[in-house]
């Protein structure tokens, strides 16, 4: 189940109760705030400092947010202009799309498993709009319609950023995405995992994969 | 083929995509669910309480 959402609290709070201050809504919209500019900038100091200065600006217009509105699609409208403001600051510094994703991504540390900053590097190198569409439905369990009222962005344009991301992830992790599937089938072998052990062993987390392909896929998938 | 009149089968995901798409899944909450988890810095909550005192 994914996470309770900050931004749908904050909704039912305007909703419910019209005495939250703004202030309040701004608190209580700050995590999800927080993992959208990760996804953003890729980086945690910088996700930091852009949560930070999209605050000021919203504190600095608070009188033209309109009370029983959205706040987080309000808020997430302010994130992403003054990303994408700081973007066209940077780059006439540096392209950071340019930049190693190594060098901007934070490490977990030792206890990160190698499948995890694998696709750490690898969500560096999707569109920042793709990651952040991807986040939000994935992660923060939006429908494709909140994030399309929080971005001013079609439904449909969601969809398909959604699933090109994916598709992008599995063809740099796998490398099969595009191949086609034979028509005509070959000998079940005796395994029953349903995944392809050629797919599985590609991937950097196989191990992952694997089980997963033995505990879900394989169990539940194989008694259609 | 389906029968005239039936609604149209939709594509069913192979088994492979599903446990890809779970393992992504996966990486992306083991990813960005800490950020969301951890305190928020007292920095900010100081710039959002100041402008709450200053109204």
């Amino acid at each position: 189940m994914p996470l309770p959402q900050d931004d749908q609290a904050t909704a039912h709070m305007v909703a419910s109760e019209p005495e939250v201050s703004f202030h309040d809504l701004l608190v209580a919209a700050l995590p999800a705030l927080r993992q959208q500019a990760l996804a953003l900038t890729r980086n945690r100091a910088d996700a930091d400092d852009l949560v930070q200065t999209s605050v000021s600006s919203a504190l600095a217009a608070q009188t033209s947010f309109q009370p029983g509105t959205n706040f987080g699609a309000w808020m997430a409208r302010i994130l992403r202009n003054r990303f994408l403001s700081n973007m066209r600051r940077r780059r006439e510094i540096v392209d950071i799309e340019d930049a190693p994703a190594s060098l901007l991504a934070r490490s977990g540390g030792q206890e990160e498993g190698l499948a995890i900053q694998q696709l750490r590097h690898l969500i560096g190198k999707l569109p920042a709009d793709h990651r952040l569409v991807l986040i939000m439905i994935s992660v923060q369990g939006m429908s494709y319609e909140e994030a399309s009222e929080q971005l001013d962005v079609p439904v449909g344009t969601l969809k398909c950023r959604v699933s090109r991301a994916r598709a992008m992830l599995r063809r740099w992790l796998l490398g099969d995405d595009e191949a086609p599937k034979p028509r005509v089938a070959a000998p079940k072998p005796r395994a029953r995992a349903s995944v392809p052990s050629h797919a599985l062993s590609a991937l950097p987390a196989a191990p992952v994969m694997a089980k997963l392909g033995r505990d879900k896929a394989g169990a539940q998938l194989e008694r259609r | 083929m389906s029968k005239p009149g039936s609604p149209p089968k939709r594509a069913r995901k192979a088994p492979s995509d599903k446990a890809f798409d779970l393992w992504l899944d996966q990486g992306l909450h083991a990813m960005f669910d800490e950020v969301a988890k951890e305190p928020i810095p007292e920095e900010l909550l100081r710039l959002i309480e100041q402008d709450r005192n200053n109204k």
